[in-house]
C-alpha cells in the first residue's frame, strides 16, 4: 500500500505521465484536506452515503421475505426465481435511466437504484442461506413445540445472518462501485457527479480526492462494520 | 407394569404414480413406564420413520398413537428427542442450548439457567457452559443433545441413532452413561438402531422390523442383569439369535427383489411381439 503511493508520487514527480491528467499523491492529498473543511464536499459525500445505504436498507426489506420464501417453500422457488436470474441478467446499469422516467431525476431515482443493484446479492446469498438449514433444525424446533413466530426468531433468522451479512457486504461493495452511473444517470449532487464533474472542468486532483474520499469510505465501512459483524459470526461458525 | 405408551396398527405409504411405496405396515407393540426399548432393523425398514411418527415430526397413513391413552397427533410436550446429527444450534453456547426447550416453554431466565446447568453437569460437561459447539467433539456434543433432551423434564426420551456418529471408544462410554441415566430415573427410552451389541446392552426389549415395508417381525426380551457383560455367554447367544433374523430378512429382501425382476422381465417379454 506505502509502496503503492510512493511509486505513484515518483511517476507524477519524475512527469512520466503529465500532472494534468494525473496529479502527484501529495498534491490529491493535500486537495483532499482542502475538501475535508469544505461543507459542500461533506455534504455531497454524506448525500451519496445516506442514498447508497437507504437503497441497500430497501433492497434487504423486498428481498428478505422473497428469498425466504423462496428457500422455504420449493414452489414458489421454482416459479419465481428464474425471473429474478432473468432480470438479474440484464445489465444492471442499463435499467438505471429507465427508473430515471419512472421516478424522476432526484435522489429517489438514486435510492431505487441502489436497491436494484443490492438486491441480487440479497436474494441469492438469502436463499442460499435458507435452504442450508438442516432439515434437524426444524425437527428440533417441532419436537420442543416452538411456534411459528420462535421458529423464525431462534432458528431461521440465526440460520441464514451469516448469509444476509455476505450478501449485504456483496451489495454494498458493488453499489459504491457504480455510484458515478447512479448519480449521474439520476442527476443528484453527490460524490459521484463531483467526481464527474471535476474531470469536465479540467481539476483533475479534485477528481483523485473524491475517488479517494469514496475508496476510504467503502474500504472503512466494510472493514469495520462488516468487520465486526463476521468477526461475531467466526465466534460460533465452523 | 404401567402401560404408557401403544402403537396400533401404524402405517406409512408414501403416494407415488404408479404405486404406494409401503415404508411401515401395521406396526403394533407397547412401552411400558420406566423401559428401555431399541427398535432395529435392515436398513431403509422405516424404524426412523416409525421413531418420527410418535415424535410427533410425521403423521402416519393410518394407525394411532397413545400416550397414556391420549392420541399423540403433534409432538407431545412430556417427549422428547435426541438425534443422530446432534442438531445443536451452532450460535447458541452449550448453556443455550440446552435451555432451547425451557425457552421455548417460557421459563423464567434464571430458573431455566439453574436446570440447564444441573443437566449440563448430569452429562459430565460442567465448566463447558459458553462455549460453542464447535469447539466440542463429536462425543461431547450429543451429550449436550442428552442434557437438551432431559432439561425439558420428559417422560420419555426418543434417540434417532444416538450413537451412531460418534467414534466408537466414545459412543461406548456415553451408552454406559445413558444407561445410568435410565436407571438412576423413571424415564422411558426408545432408541432406534441398527447396531445389534448396543441394542442388547441397553434395551429391556428389542422390537425387530422386517425389510420393507417394515412390520414387526420379532420382539426380543432381554433380561441380562445390568451393568451387562458384553463377553457373556447370554449376551452371545441373543446377539446370535438378532443376527439370524436380520439376516433371514436381508436374505428374504433379496428373494423379494430377484422375484420382481423376473416378473418384470416376464412382463418385457410378453409385450415382444411374437
Amino acid at each position: 500500500m506505502v509502496g503503492f503511493f510512493i511509486a505513484w508520487e515518483g511517476v507524477s514527480r519524475a512527469q512520466l505521465i503529465p500532472s494534468e491528467k494525473m496529479p502527484a499523491f501529495s498534491t490529491v492529498i493535500a486537495t483532499l484536506t482542502v475538501c475535508a473543511s469544505n461543507w459542500e464536499f461533506i455534504y455531497r459525500v454524506l448525500q451519496s452515503f445516506f442514498n447508497l445505504t437507504l437503497g441497500i436498507f430497501l433492497a434487504l426489506f423486498i428481498a428478505m421475505p422473497l428469498a425466504l420464501c423462496a428457500g422455504l417453500r420449493n414452489k414458489f422457488d421454482v416459479t419465481f426465481t428464474p425471473i429474478i436470474m432473468i432480470v438479474g441478467a440484464l445489465p444492471d446499469l442499463a435499467i438505471l435511466p429507465v427508473l430515471v422516467i419512472w421516478f424522476g431525476p432526484g435522489n429517489m431515482a438514486a435510492i431505487v437504484m441502489a436497491s436494484v443493484c443490492a438486491f441480487f446479492p440479497v436474494y441469492f446469498t438469502v436463499r442460499e442461506g435458507t435452504k442450508d438449514i438442516p432439515h434437524d433444525y426444524f425437527n428440533v424446533a417441532t419436537v420442543f413445540r416452538s411456534g411459528k413466530i420462535d421458529t423464525f426468531k431462534k432458528v431461521v433468522f440465526p440460520s441464514i445472518f451469516p448469509y444476509m451479512v455476505t450478501g449485504l457486504r456483496l451489495s454494498f461493495d458493488f453499489v459504491w462501485e457504480v455510484i458515478l452511473a447512479i448519480e449521474i444517470i439520476a442527476r443528484v449532487t453527490g460524490i459521484g457527479t463531483f467526481i464527474d464533474a471535476s474531470v469536465n472542468q479540467g481539476t483533475i486532483e479534485y477528481a483523485f480526492a473524491g475517488i479517494m474520499a469514496v475508496g476510504a469510505i467503502a474500504l472503512s465501512v466494510d472493514r469495520v462494520a462488516f468487520g465486526l459483524l463476521e468477526g461475531r459470526i467466526r465466534r460460533w461458525k465452523e | 407394569m404401567m402401560r404408557q405408551m401403544e402403537v396400533e396398527n401404524v402405517t406409512k405409504a408414501y403416494p407415488r404414480s404408479n404405486e404406494h411405496l409401503v415404508a411401515l405396515k401395521d406396526i403394533t407393540f407397547t412401552v411400558h413406564k420406566g423401559e428401555f426399548v431399541c427398535i432395529i432393523g435392515p436398513s431403509g425398514c422405516g424404524k426412523s420413520t416409525l421413531l418420527k411418527i410418535i415424535a410427533g415430526l410425521d403423521k402416519p397413513s393410518s394407525g394411532k398413537i397413545r400416550f397414556e391413552g391420549e392420541l399423540v397427533t403433534e409432538p407431545h410436550p412430556k417427549i422428547s428427542m435426541v438425534f443422530q446429527s446432534f442438531a445443536l444450534f451452532p450460535w447458541r453456547t452449550i448453556l443455550q442450548n440446552v435451555e432451547y426447550g425451557l425457552e421455548i416453554r417460557g421459563v423464567p431466565k434464571q430458573q431455566r439457567r439453574n436446570i440447564a446447568q444441573e443437566f449440563i453437569e448430569l452429562v459430565g460437561l460442567k465448566g463447558y457452559d459458553n462455549l460453542y459447539p464447535k469447539q466440542l467433539s463429536g462425543g461431547m456434543k450429543q451429550r449436550v443433545g442428552f442434557a437438551r433432551a432431559l432439561a425439558i423434564d420428559p417422560e420419555i426420551v426418543l434417540m434417532d441413532e444416538a450413537f451412531s456418529a460418534i467414534d466408537e471408544f466414545t459412543a461406548e462410554t456415553l451408552r454406559e452413561e445413558v444407561a445410568e441415566i435410565h436407571g438412576e430415573t423413571e424415564k422411558t427410552f426408545l432408541l432406534v438402531t441398527h447396531n445389534l451389541p448396543e441394542a442388547i446392552e441397553l434395551a429391556d426389549r428389542i422390537v425387530v422390523l422386517s425389510a420393507r415395508p417394515g412390520r414387526v417381525k420379532s420382539v426380543v426380551e432381554v433380561s441380562l442383569g445390568r451393568p451387562r457383560d458384553k463377553t457373556g455367554s447370554e449376551f452371545i447367544h441373543i446377539h446370535k439369535n438378532l443376527f439370524h433374523l436380520l439376516k433371514e430378512e436381508l436374505e428374504n429382501s433379496i428373494i423379494r427383489h430377484k422375484i420382481k425382476e423376473l416378473r418384470e422381465f416376464q412382463k418385457l417379454h410378453d409385450m415382444e411381439p411374437k
